[in-house]
């Protein structure tokens, strides 16, 4: 008989970490908290823009940008959670809310869908899990990641390759032939629309998005880098979920941010249920799961801990 | 010569999970039985995009949502309904008979 694969939740259910009772509660879907978390948003991005605007013409502006940067780069923590259609309960707008987040941060819903699905099936494995980022070497190594720089140019290949009708070997292990046609579609229009937005740009000479948008998202980027480091990086490469996925506490603003995605474990786990009920898997959850009192900073403290061992040994 | 399909009984509706998805293992087959608003339907319970149990997932209305990687089916004809799933599931004829839940097979 075909047997279903193990997965972090059979083991969980089966080794009584979690009742069926609690799992069912658990992922119940609404749309309620996600439309209130929203309208909270929509209100944050417009502080944040008249922050731009109130700085105008002083050096205040580079702050204010940095501030909306980091608002910006957080539509990445709103689309994986579209990604796995735990926002509403109402199918669709996962999928409205998840494309609009992707063209905001020039990351294509369809083909992050597809490149996740391994990140959850393969986490922390080497030459399969297509997100791992390795423990950097060095600290020039941790500094370089952390400008972004090599993820905005992963990025710009990843969608002018796909643009091209092209996939790497990589793409090519999680991306089903039948939707090959729909990435390339995808990317060459989001493409088309960026490529739009600075046309019209240039014909009315305002110039206006490139401050309120991309310059913040750049400056805003490594944060993100930050904090997508705490959630698996000097963690053990091996199958295990408890071992290879470190939740780290953190204080409600960024948690309100990252749309709870910092109960990095729990949401491995279960990966259907909802933001808003992460925070009570945790208490159920927070025994079996590696848990970073400190916060992104202390997962950050402990990644230097092992980058300066490994440096010391290799000298 | 193939065996003619009859009708055999799996499992008790009120052993069913109400509005759920209860798992059941019939023979060779690990299967999923859906008691929706409509009535029951049943599948099998291996989801055709990883092979994770469609059982531990999120239920909804007339729609399965697989727990590895959220891709969803409707139960009624197995259509997929939310990517990665992207092949429709194997779905069984069902009734209910006598408090049973039949499947042709
Ligand atoms: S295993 Fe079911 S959606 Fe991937």
């Amino acid at each position: 008989m075909a047997q279903a694969i193990v997965t972090p939740l059979t083991q969980a259910l089966a080794e009584g970490k979690l009742s069926r009772e609690e799992l069912k509660e658990f992922m119940q879907r609404s749309d309620a908290p996600a439309l209130r978390r929203l309208a909270l948003w929509a209100l944050m991005l417009a502080a944040t823009t008249t922050l731009i605007t109130l700085a105008w013409d002083s050096w205040l502006i580079w702050p204010a940008m940095f501030v909306q940067g980091v608002v910006l780069v957080h539509h990445f923590s709103l689309q994986h959670e579209c990604v796995h259609y735990t926002v509403f309960r109402t199918r669709w707008l996962n999928e409205l809310v998840g494309q609009v987040c992707g063209y905001t941060i020039l990351l294509p819903h369809r083909f992050f869908r597809y490149e996740h699905c391994d990140h959850h099936t393969y986490t922390q494995l080497h030459g399969e899990d297509p997100e791992l980022i390795p423990l950097p070497k060095t600290f020039g190594q941790y500094a370089l990641y952390l400008s972004a720089l090599p993820y905005w140019r992963n990025k710009f290949t990843e969608v002018f390759r796909h643009a091209r009708g092209h996939l790497s070997e990589a793409e090519l292990k999680f991306i089903p032939k039948e939707e090959h046609p729909a990435v390339f579609r995808d990317a060459r229009l989001m493409l088309g629309f960026y490529g739009l937005v600075i046309t019209v740009m240039a014909l009315t000479g305002w110039w206006g998005l490139v401050w309120y948008w991309f310059i913040p998202l750049i400056l805003g980027e490594p944060v993100m880098r930050f904090i997508r480091m705490t959630e698996h990086v000097g963690r053990p490469t091996v199958a295990q979920m408890s071992d290879n996925t470190r939740t780290s506490l953190v204080s409600a603003p960024w948690r309100f941010l990252c749309w709870n995605m910092n109960y990095h474990g729990e949401h491995h786990y279960v990966a259907s249920v909802p933001f808003h009920a992460l925070p009570r898997l945790h208490e159920v959850l927070k025994e079996h799961i590696h848990v970073e009192e400190g916060g992104y900073l202390g997962a950050h403290r402990e990644i230097w801990r092992q980058i300066h061992a490994n440096t010391r040994r290799g000298a | 010569m193939a065996r003619e399909k009859t009708w055999q009984g799996v499992i008790a509706v009120a052993d069913l999970e109400a509005a759920w998805v209860t798992r059941v293992t019939f023979g060779p087959r690990n299967l999923a039985i859906y008691d929706t608003p409509s009535g029951i339907y049943v599948s099998l319970a291996l989801c055709n995009h990883g092979g994770a149990d469609l059982c531990d997932g999120y239920f909804d209305g007339h729609v399965i949502e697989c727990p590895l990687h959220q891709g969803a089916f409707d139960v009624r004809d197995g259509k997929a309904v939310a990517a990665p799933a992207t092949r429709q599931m194997k779905v069984f004829e069902a009734r209910v008979e006598d408090g049973m839940v039949q499947i042709m097979v």
